[in-house]
């Protein structure tokens, strides 16, 4: 009584999302994606006139191949860790703080005034500047918190715009109240009486533990505490959270708070580890490039560690190009294909190509396998 | 490749109408099979749709009901078998091919754009829409195929100022407006009053008077009396019978649609009730649009005791069960659990309280779909010892409170670490059973636990329950399956219009009565 007339399959080839992808598988997806832009870019600059080849090596020598290169990427690697780390903590309940760069200038700002202010032992204002710099990248969020929190006021809105309030802000006191009135010509603040401690010999102070010890810190919160089990919670599905009895409100505000205070940070080792000076131009973008390395890492603490360096390393080797002749916006293009290719390569790795075969009804026999794929409703 | 789990123990008619037709079938679908892991949804069916007749397809969810009209309409491919529209084989690789083969579907979900007018939907995505368009063409032309199918839709009101009984006819008006011959209704009434299904029958039957083929699927009995002129019943996948409606009634239909072999299957324990657990005085709270859902509301569920509520979607069965766990505020009145008021409570008190529920949306208010089983097992639990330790949860202790939970519930996954999402409807259900069990050691208030899953998952959630009630727990069984209601509550509440119109022991019920004031009594039952 049934017939069976099987119809032919089409054979087109299909994008199914993988449930379970092995480390190494991507890895590779993401190594090749890079690898894929570096030949696009070199195709290009062949074109232009110029050797790919000799330019690579010399960019790739100058960065990675000396302890100077390598330490000039370590600490550009420690603000867009930082600001990355703000702006992943925040992804992990669908929050975007795209406000980083303001709040790592308030912190910045704060532990200035601490700095310029208050006279103690170097350990203790240090101590004083941080609590200052995480405290000024908390209070200039709290205003998209509250509204976020409370009226469900988009913050990537409110967060972005309280970027230029911060910039201006920061540069009135650089150049107006705060001015080093010794060198006339300068834009910013004297130099810091207090400043982090160097590495031996190094180029490097050791604030660059800093990113370090928070990623571990935040992991282990996320995974291991009732705190991060709610933030994952509220991340999945609000409304499953809603459901647990869980605070989601005043997560929201904690969560975000939490987010300006990491960024806060940043702008407190810049200043007093780097700089040591407090101008209008003391973050490069840092908060915008943070969203960056949060976006290619998917939120992961450790991710954003790795993501944090290689751009460092890309940004840096941009400079080096420079040198050779290539101009900025040339530079500026070359990172954006290369930054593209990583973000589709993040997206590819979650998929397989399959050719599409049309499973005939005897193997539905294998009851055991209950996997749902994520077409099927 | 035939596997006889399912026996048919009712009358087995054969695949063909009993009564065979002189005209030309429009549709004829031969051996049709499609499975989807776990479960197999359509067992070879064959299948006739005629010009000029409304044709009912019975069962219960899980059937294979709208994965075999989702199959004609060309949203999946069959694994095996034909389909022929007037004697040509079709092939369909997607809906478009579907409705240029005028065949069309009105799905459950509606698939409507909310922030544009009826009008704007029904001409999007439409060949025949003109190049230049302006409101005033697209309502005039609106207008036109309101008159030509005898529907009426106010062109220019957005999607979401209509109600659920009007963006209907939106969604009718825009796929008999492609020309279709056959029009396939997926449970079109689950979402309409009585009157607003009344006057959709009377749509249905002028449509099929004027030569088209309906298709209407459903789960419920008066509706296949009420409208079809065909009825075939499925059930697990396969074709139970194939008739016309004269020739059932209602009591025919229900052993058909049911079959014996499940419901033997649930023990009742014979018992006393004990003590109330839950007591609910004058309770008023309102709906998410401001209106009163839940009027002087009274209700009281002993120990060992399951009450059914019974009644149309809408009528504050949700707000009441929201109520009930603390997720929604209450205006005035009392909630007392074990004696103990709950008004104004936290979910986490009613936790604490021993009170567990079963959300009405498993996926969107149950579980967390990117968390892994672990996870979702211990969201009750991620607070309490010896899950919690101080602030940070042991993960280790987590990880055994979470395999015990799957074993005991017979939840299958490949690994603990499996995000939820990847599981079956039926595993994530009965997660989700086994987790709120746990916590309901007084009272389990779940919202319709069997909606969307097949006929042995459905079968073990309701087994879970009655073991659950067998235990000495209260069970507040809310459920728009009146079958369901019948089969397992000791105690049957009608709800309308925010109030329990009446109660019943469920052996004194009587199905006319409780469909009477189901519909507020203002629609008169046909007889069976």
């Amino acid at each position: 009584m049934i017939t069976h007339t099987v119809i032919p399959s089409g054979r087109t080839w299909h994008f199914r999302r993988r449930v379970d992808v092995p480390i190494w598988i991507r890895i590779m997806i993401r190594l090749l994606a890079v690898i894929l832009a570096l030949v696009l870019v070199g195709i290009v600059l062949k074109l232009g006139g110029f050797a790919p080849l000799t330019l690579g090596r010399k960019a790739l020598q100058q960065t990675l191949g000396t302890a100077y290169g390598l330490q000039q990427a370590v600490i550009l690697a420690t603000p867009l860790i930082l600001t990355g780390l703000a702006v992943a903590v925040g992804m992990r309940m669908r929050l975007w703080n795209i406000g980083a760069d303001g709040q790592l200038y308030l912190g910045a700002f704060a532990a200035t005034a601490v700095a310029l202010h208050v006279k103690g032992p170097a350990p203790v204002m240090l101590s004083l500047m941080f609590i200052a710099g995480a405290i000024g990248g908390m209070l200039w969020i709290l205003i998209p918190a509250l509204l976020r929190a409370y009226w469900n006021l988009n913050e990537i809105i409110t967060t972005l715009l309280l970027n230029f309030v911060a910039v201006r802000l920061i540069t009135y006191y650089a150049i107006g109240p705060w001015r080093d009135t010794t060198a006339a010509i300068l834009s910013s603040t004297r130099r810091l009486p207090y400043e982090l401690p160097m590495i031996g010999n190094s180029y490097l102070h050791i604030g660059i533990f800093i990113p370090i010890i928070v990623a571990v810190l935040l992991t282990l919160a996320i995974q291991n505490t009732r705190w991060g089990y709610e933030v994952r919670v509220i991340g999945g599905s609000r409304s499953v959270a809603e459901f647990a009895g869980i605070p989601v409100l005043r997560q929201i505000l904690v969560v975000m708070l939490l987010s300006g205070a990491l960024a806060g940070l940043s702008g407190i080792i810049e200043v007093a580890g780097t700089t040591h000076r407090l101008s209008g131009t003391l973050s490069n973008s840092y908060g915008y490039m943070g969203i960056v390395v949060a976006a290619l890492a998917n939120g992961s603490p450790f991710g954003v560690l790795v993501a944090g360096f290689l751009l460092a390393v890309l940004l840096n080797a941009g400079i080096v190009l420079q040198t050779s002749g290539l101009s900025v916006n040339a530079m500026v293009a070359i990172n954006g294909v290369i930054l593209i290719f990583a973000a589709v390569g993040e997206i590819a790795a979650q998929y397989h190509l399959v050719r599409k075969a049309s499973d005939s009804p005897g193997e539905a026999g294998n009851q055991g396998q209950e996997h749902v794929e994520d077409e099927q409703v | 490749m035939m596997d006889s789990t399912l026996s048919t123990d009712t009358p087995a008619e054969g695949t063909q109408p009993s009564e065979p037709s002189s005209i030309p079938a429009l549709v004829e679908m031969r051996g049709i099979w499609k499975h989807f892991p776990g479960v197999i949804a359509n067992h070879g069916i064959d299948l006739d749709l005629r010009n000029g007749e409304v044709h009912a397809l019975l069962g219960e969810n899980g059937a294979g009901k709208s994965t075999l009209m989702n199959i004609l309409s060309g949203m999946y491919q069959p694994d095996a078998g034909v389909i022929r529209i007037n004697g040509e084989v079709v092939n369909f690789r997607s809906p478009a091919q579907a409705i240029a083969a005028r065949i069309g579907m009105v799905h459950q979900h509606f698939r409507l754009v909310e922030m544009l007018t009826a009008a704007e939907n029904i001409h999007l995505g439409w060949e025949e829409t003109p190049l230049l368009v302006n409101p005033k063409i697209l309502a005039k032309r609106t207008k036109e195929l309101c008159n030509r199918y005898g529907l009426h839709v106010e062109p220019n009101a957005k999607i979401w100022q209509l109600s659920t009984g009007e963006q209907q006819r939106v969604e009718i008006l825009r796929v008999l407006s492609r020309g279709a011959l056959v029009l396939i209704l997926d449970e079109p009434t689950s979402v309409l009053t009585p009157g607003e299904a009344e006057e959709l029958f009377g749509v249905a039957r002028a449509l099929a008077a004027s030569g088209r083929s309906v298709v209407i699927i459903t789960h419920k009995l008066d509706e296949v009396l009420a409208v079809s002129d065909r009825v075939t019943v499925l059930r697990g996948g396969r074709i139970v019978a194939s008739r016309l409606t004269k020739e059932c009634n209602r009591h025919l239909l229900a052993n058909l649609l049911i079959g014996q072999e499940f419901v033997s299957r649930l023990h009742r324990v014979e018992r006393q009730p004990g003590k109330p657990v839950l007591e609910v005085h004058a309770l008023n709270a309102l709906s998410d649009r401001g209106l009163l859902a839940l009027q002087d509301l009274d209700l009281t569920i002993r120990e060992g005791e399951i009450l059914g509520i019974a009644g149309v979607a809408g009528n504050g069965q949700s707000e009441l069960a929201q109520v009930l766990n603390g997720l929604r505020p209450v205006i005035k009145g009392t909630i007392l659990v074990d004696s103990v008021d709950l008004v104004h409570s936290s979910p986490t008190s009613f936790v604490k309280a021993g009170v567990g529920h079963i959300p009405e949306n498993r996926t969107s208010m149950g579980l967390v779909g990117e968390l892994s089983v672990t996870d979702n097992a211990i969201l009750r639990e991620y607070k309490r010892a010896p899950v919690a330790r101080g602030l940070r949860i042991d993960s280790r202790e987590a990880s055994r409170f979470a395999s015990a939970l799957v074993e005991r519930s017979s939840v299958s996954v490949p690994n603990m670490k499996t995000q939820v999402r990847h599981l079956s409807g039926g595993n994530q259900q009965r997660l989700l059973a086994g987790r709120e069990t746990h916590v309901a050691s007084r009272l389990l208030i779940a919202v319709h636990p069997t909606q969307g899953l097949d006929v042995g998952a459905t079968e073990e959630v309701r087994r879970v329950l009655m073991e659950h009630r067998n235990n000495g727990s209260a069970i507040l069984l809310i459920s728009e399956d009146l079958d369901e209601i019948l089969l397992i509550s000791d105690r049957i509440a009608v709800m309308y219009n925010g109030r329990i119109a009446g109660e019943f022991d469920t052996v004194d019920s009587d199905r006319e009565l409780i469909g009477l004031l189901m519909g507020g009594g203002s629609i008169s039952k046909e007889g069976a």
